[in-house]
């Protein structure tokens, strides 16, 4: 009995080792691709809507054969780990990535975490960082292998503000979530509402991820007769808080923060809720050649399973077939070389691929593209353009 | 004024979910000296068990909230036979901690691989919104008050009234008069972790309609739960009413009163304060 429970011990302590050390070969024919972001957590569908994205993508490549880089025919693969959202986490799960698989690319999803990448891959050794934050300051680290996928969240400020103030009035409600994200674009609208001669009211902010009711917030801030709220935060609870507003009586329009989606609100609240509301445009119905095809093959591939399109995904479906097109122009894997090739590789991304038609990538890493937003008027959402912000 | 009363039916429709989950917390630390971090985690499941049935088996709301219950005091009397009995009487607090912390991470992953990490909603039958002096509140809320009210008086009966319920409350005094008498305090064990889970689960099945069910929404409360317990005195039904709501109401109020980012901070504050003036909580005879 004893000996057969050292035996256990024993093994339950040596296998997890043997299979670290086993996969940690990574096939002379594969590139690896890294992705650390919070797969569980309250952030845990956010994080997954990005891997969907990433998988997806690298499974469309492998099915038509694999990438030409140099001399050589390349399959791609996705490795992940979770950060459960935090910036430490991400540098951990990072350094692992790098040991075990040689990851020229590590995907990021939040600030934080860039962040704290940015610290380490200029050193050896080196990898290119896929941003998926709006967050500016991550662009002000003028660091040489940082991509930004999405759009700056402050270019939204502008027209959202203008959009508003026009439809419901001057007076500016605030109910954002309190992260680091939630307070700078906070900042930013309200800077911008009062340039436009808007009066902002009250900060009630609350952090969306561990409030539990927000009729609470919800009742201090209409008490102050706001025309508009500022909300936004992950897209359910900040439907949450659209539900309490309009079951409290509030008539005027919400001005969203980028991180809350349409399309994820309307698990929560009726279109006739959303009335009047300002945000990034659904994904699945986004002006680019590309989406009806992407919304396609999404349904094709995972049936029964397929999630709400959410730019989470396509935005990192689309990064990932853009990184595969610069690999190929520069022949190389090798991660400054893929960096220099990124804004060719934007330009002559097929068409069929073009799910946000970029245009091409900044000297500081930035995506560009024209961007579009949309309100809810009638019923129906109205796209609107959105001019790029300044750098 | 019409703010003051918004607020204060705001406050205490949260407060009865934060007392029916710190009812289920305190009875468990009153019987068996657990501090059970996963309490959060079976209020987490008796949300999904309400959606399941409402979802995928098209039951009406309340049958839902029924088989939350049941659900849960099975797995509940599970948990007992399971994870802590097998400790022993002569195991220190520290062991219930890691085996409680072990069973909220084993709870969280299995919901996150049946279920997914995706934001659920259960379809409340009462979505209407009733307006009375100038308060505005859904009709689902009114219904979250009396069912606590209505549990709590049951559960009270329950302790007071009942051989089983008075054996819990002999128990929860002194574990070996208890054995003396000839209460069988195994049995009795069992059956308070199942009712504590019941609780959690009418709690859970209660709010779900009005919150996100995911797999990880049961944290924050367990943390709520925990400073409720301790204001109120640890094992003591009373102190667990008493203290939630007076925890959803002084959130809410200073929410309103001062900032609602200072919310959090006002619970914790409540906590320190009843812990250095009255360390053994508001309705605790000694330790």
């Amino acid at each position: 009995m004893k000996t057969w429970r050292l035996i256990l011990v024993a093994l339950v302590a040596v296998v997890p080792a043997l299979g670290i050390t086993g996969c940690s070969e990574v096939d002379e024919n594969t590139v690896a691709i890294g992705y650390v972001g919070p797969l569980t957590t309250a952030a845990g569908l956010y994080g997954r809507n990005v891997q969907r994205g990433l998988e997806m993508a690298v499974a469309e490549i492998n099915e038509a054969g694999g990438i030409q880089v140099g001399e050589r025919t390349l399959e791609l693969q996705i490795q992940s780990l979770d950060d459960q959202y935090r910036p430490d986490e991400t540098a951990t799960g990072a350094r692992r990535l790098l040991q075990q698989y040689r990851t020229p690319v590590i995907f990021v999803s939040h600030a934080g975490g860039i962040r704290a990448l940015q610290g380490m891959n200029t050193r050896q050794p080196r990898f290119l960082i896929g941003g998926y934050s709006s967050e500016p300051t991550i662009l002000e680290a003028e660091n040489p292998l940082t991509l930004m996928l999405p759009p700056r969240y402050d270019a939204y400020a502008p027209p959202f503000v203008e959009i508003m103030r026009e439809r419901f009035g001057p007076r500016l409600g605030l109910i954002p979530t309190t992260t680091v994200y939630g307070r700078q674009w906070t900042q930013v609208v309200t800077a911008e509402w009062e340039r436009q001669g808007g009066e902002v009211l009250r900060n009630n902010g609350v952090d969306y991820n561990t409030t539990t009711d927000f009729t609470g917030v919800v009742s201090r801030a209409l008490s102050e007769n706001p025309d508009v709220l500022f909300i936004g935060g992950p897209s359910q609870p900040t439907g949450l808080v659209i539900q309490a507003a309009r079951e409290q009586g509030f008539q005027g329009g919400f001005l969203m923060m980028d991180q809350a989606k349409f399309e994820e609100i309307l698990d929560v609240v009726t279109m006739e809720q959303l009335e009047g509301a300002v945000g990034v445009h659904p994904q699945a119905t986004y002006p680019a050649p590309g989406v009806p095809g992407l919304v396609e093959r999404y349904y094709e591939r995972f049936g029964s399973d397929a999630r709400t399109i959410v730019s989470e995904m396509a935005i990192n479906y689309q990064a990932v077939h853009l990184l595969a097109v610069a690999m190929q122009l520069a022949g190389s894997t090798d991660p400054d070389a893929i960096r220099e090739h990124v804004d060719e590789a934007a330009q002559v991304l097929p068409e069929e691929l073009q799910i946000l038609d970029l245009t091409s990538v900044s000297s500081l890493g930035q995506l560009q593209r024209d961007v579009y937003a949309a309100q809810v008027r009638n019923g129906e959402f109205e796209p609107f353009f959105v001019p790029a912000a300044t750098e | 004024m019409t703010l003051f009363l918004q607020q204060l039916t705001n406050g205490i429709a949260l407060g009865s979910i934060y007392s029916l989950v710190a009812l289920g917390l305190t009875l468990v630390y009153g019987v068996l000296h657990i501090p059970n971090f996963a309490h959060g985690a079976l209020y987490m499941l008796g949300a999904y068990v309400a959606y399941a049935m409402v979802t995928a088996f098209g039951a009406p709301y309340f049958v839902g909230v029924g088989a939350a219950i049941v659900a849960l005091a099975l797995i509940g009397a599970a948990v007992e036979r399971v994870a802590f009995r097998p400790l022993g009487t002569t195991a220190t607090p520290v062991h219930f901690i890691i085996v409680a912390l072990g069973l909220l991470f084993f709870l969280e992953g299995l919901a996150d691989v049946v279920w997914g990490p995706d934001f659920r909603r259960v379809e409340s039958p009462f979505t209407d919104v009733a307006t009375l002096f100038g308060v505005n509140i859904t009709l689902h809320r009114i219904l979250v008050i009396f069912a606590s009210i209505a549990v709590m008086a049951g559960l009270f009966y329950f302790l007071k009234r009942t051989i089983t319920g008075m054996s819990i409350e002999a128990m929860a005094q002194d574990r070996e008069g208890a054995l003396l008498v000839g209460i069988d305090t195994k049995r009795v064990g069992m059956i308070t972790v199942a009712l504590s889970a019941a609780l959690a689960a009418v709690a859970g099945a209660l709010i779900a309609p009005l919150v996100l069910v995911f797999p990880h929404m049961g944290e924050a409360i367990t943390l709520k739960a925990f400073v409720i317990v301790i204001l109120g005195g640890m094992g003591s039904v009373p102190g667990a009413i008493v203290g939630g709501f007076v925890l959803a109401l002084a959130e809410t109020m200073a929410g309103t009163y001062v900032a609602f980012a200072f919310s959090e901070l006002i619970a914790f504050a409540v906590l320190v304060l009843v812990l250095a003036l009255r360390p053994t909580g508001l309705f605790r005879k000694g330790v």
